[in-house]
């Protein structure tokens, strides 16, 4: 008799798996306890943070890949750099690194992208990718408490096609961990309930504070964290690089931790 | 017009290069009857007078008053916009820390002035006071010229304003800086090739280059005119980092002629007015 390495498993039975499970964690996930919008080092930052505190994360993401700008360095060359005291970081989440000069290290891309996405996971994260974020909700006094989705390729069809609904995730807290777009705040700034500075004013190096700095609540129920904080308050945007975007996420999962307590 | 009787120098927090009891000494020297005194940073100082529970209160409405002096634009005369929430919170940790840094954000340096004016105490609002305030905030001027903002070092007025960022960042790198920026060579590796041809944080040669800036805060304060045309002097009104060291670090010549009679003259009983 032929021996086959796999068990006998019919399609029927793969597909339901999937709807199923998919399905079960969907329908948990409607409400949770933050909401974070991008899967970048910010938004992964912060949700492995909440997470590790017990909180029910769920981090929606437009791409089909987590991570973000986390993969490649820059000029598409798959190095990263931290500035001190971002190697703290690196070694909390077993990554390893190098010190090229003084206070600047490298760690390879996809490692430490791997294991950002991994440590996340571990801690709890679940995530929603391949999903857009179209809108917020609010409530009373223009509270921010959740986040309209719909399907990322639901975007791509011709309008005329396009009478796709989308759906609605509740949340306590809403995380905008988008990057330049700064997508969620710009929302609220569509609607006329927050007025952002734009660009910034000029380009210094020391930017990366600035970001970590201003990480916190912008409106009631919305948090920002990362590139989209530099978006926010006009800061300057050719400085930072990953270290700050760790330490924000960071800063971000403590704000949002003292604001739902 | 006259020499004050007494030079006030704030520090800036926590700049480490800015040896404030060096650059006092520098203006004993010359102000041989002045009182000169070295002062906590101005915001400090300010809170120094309120009790515990006021300062809150104080912090927050100083913080208000920052938020809505930042330039948002640089090419847009600064309008008014209604802070967001996080930058007031940022100002106030910033003001409420001793020390307190401000790396990044640009300020509208007249309108910092107006501020920090209004936390000088009455009694020492005449002219036999002369305010020298020094810090880290980066602060830029309109220029009705080209219509645009440009970073400046200082202000002089009433306090005069000296930025210990604005060394660093206001005045032009050489050209050939730009030039190799602009090819995505990363700031570090830039910095240390141009090394020593322009002021940077930390720098070494900060005291030094910052006694000619007080010394110009001090000419604006007796003359109402703070600067020379000569580039050997130190009052030279420099717009390249090489303007800068050439001006103050350079030891051959402190100053003009002209200004090395008058700041002679300083020190004396002679001291009259016709030598402006
Ligand atoms: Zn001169």
């Amino acid at each position: 008799m032929e021996k086959k390495i796999f068990s006998a498993v019919g399609e029927k039975e793969v597909t339901r798996a999937i709807v199923n499970e998919f399905a079960k964690q969907f329908s948990e996930y409607v409400e949770s306890d933050c909401l974070i919008i991008g899967a970048g080092p910010s938004g992964l930052m912060a949700g492995k943070e909440l997470a590790k505190k017990k909180l029910k994360v769920l981090i929606v993401e437009r791409n089909n890949y987590l991570g973000g700008g986390f993969w490649i360095g820059g000029y598409l060359m798959n190095k990263l750099t931290v500035r001190a005291p971002g190697q703290e970081v690196l070694s909390e989440l077993n990554i390893p690194f190098e010190e090229v000069s003084k206070g600047l290290y490298v760690a390879d891309g996809p490692h430490a992208c791997s294991k950002l996405i991994a440590a996340a996971c571990d801690a709890g994260v679940k995530f929603a990718n391949m999903t857009v974020f179209d809108d917020v909700v609010l409530r009373e006094g223009n509270r921010v408490v959740g986040a309209v989705v719909n399907w990322t390729p639901v975007e791509a069809l011709p309008r005329q096609i396009t009478c796709v609904d989308p759906v609605a995730l509740e949340s306590k807290i809403v995380v905008d961990a988008t990057g330049h777009d700064a997508t969620v705040v710009k929302k609220l700034e569509e609607r006329g309930i927050v007025k952002t500075v734009g660009f910034g004013a000029m380009w210094v190096e020391r930017s990366e504070d600035l970001v970590v700095e201003h990480t916190g609540e912008v409106h009631p129920g919305l948090v920002v964290c990362g590139m989209s904080v530099t978006t926010t308050y006009g800061l300057p945007r050719m400085g930072p690089t990953f270290g700050a975007m760790l330490l924000s996420g960071k800063k971000a999962a403590e704000i949002v931790l003292q604001k739902i307590k | 017009m006259r020499i004050p009787s007494f030079i006030y120098l704030y520090d800036s927090g926590k700049t480490e290069s800015l040896n404030l009891n060096e650059i006092s000494q520098y203006l004993k020297n010359i102000f041989k009857k002045s009182k000169i005194q070295i002062r906590d940073d101005i915001i400090t100082c300010y809170l120094s007078n309120f009790f515990f529970k006021e300062r809150e209160k104080v912090i927050d409405n100083l913080a208000n008053q920052m938020t809505k002096i930042k330039v948002r634009e640089i090419e847009i005369k600064n309008t008014v916009f209604e802070p967001l929430q996080g930058e007031i919170e940022y100002e106030k940790k910033r003001l409420s820390e001793s020390g307190n840094k401000s790396f990044g954000i640009l300020y509208d340096g007249f309108e910092l002035m107006t501020i920090l004016s209004k936390l000088i105490a009455k009694e020492e609002s005449d002219f036999s006071y002369c305010h020298i305030v020094f810090t880290n905030q980066l602060f830029s001027t309109w220029d009705e010229g080209d219509l645009r903002y440009h970073a400046r070092v200082s202000v002089y007025g009433f306090p005069s304003v000296i930025s210990t960022t604005g060394i660093v960042e206001a005045p032009a790198k050489p050209r050939e800086f730009y030039l190799k920026k602009q090819l995505w060579i990363d700031i570090y590796t830039l910095k240390e090739e141009f090394r020593g041809r322009f002021i940077d944080y930390d720098d070494l040669r900060m005291t030094e280059v910052m006694k000619g800036y007080v010394l110009q805060a001090i000419f604006y304060h007796i003359t109402g005119n703070p600067f020379c045309k000569d580039k050997n002097c130190r009052l030279y009104n420099a717009h390249w980092q090489e303007e800068v060291i050439q001006a103050q670090l350079n030891k051959n010549s402190e100053y003009c002629k002209k200004h090395q009679k008058i700041i002679k003259q300083f020190g004396t009983e002679n001291f009259k007015n016709e030598y402006i």
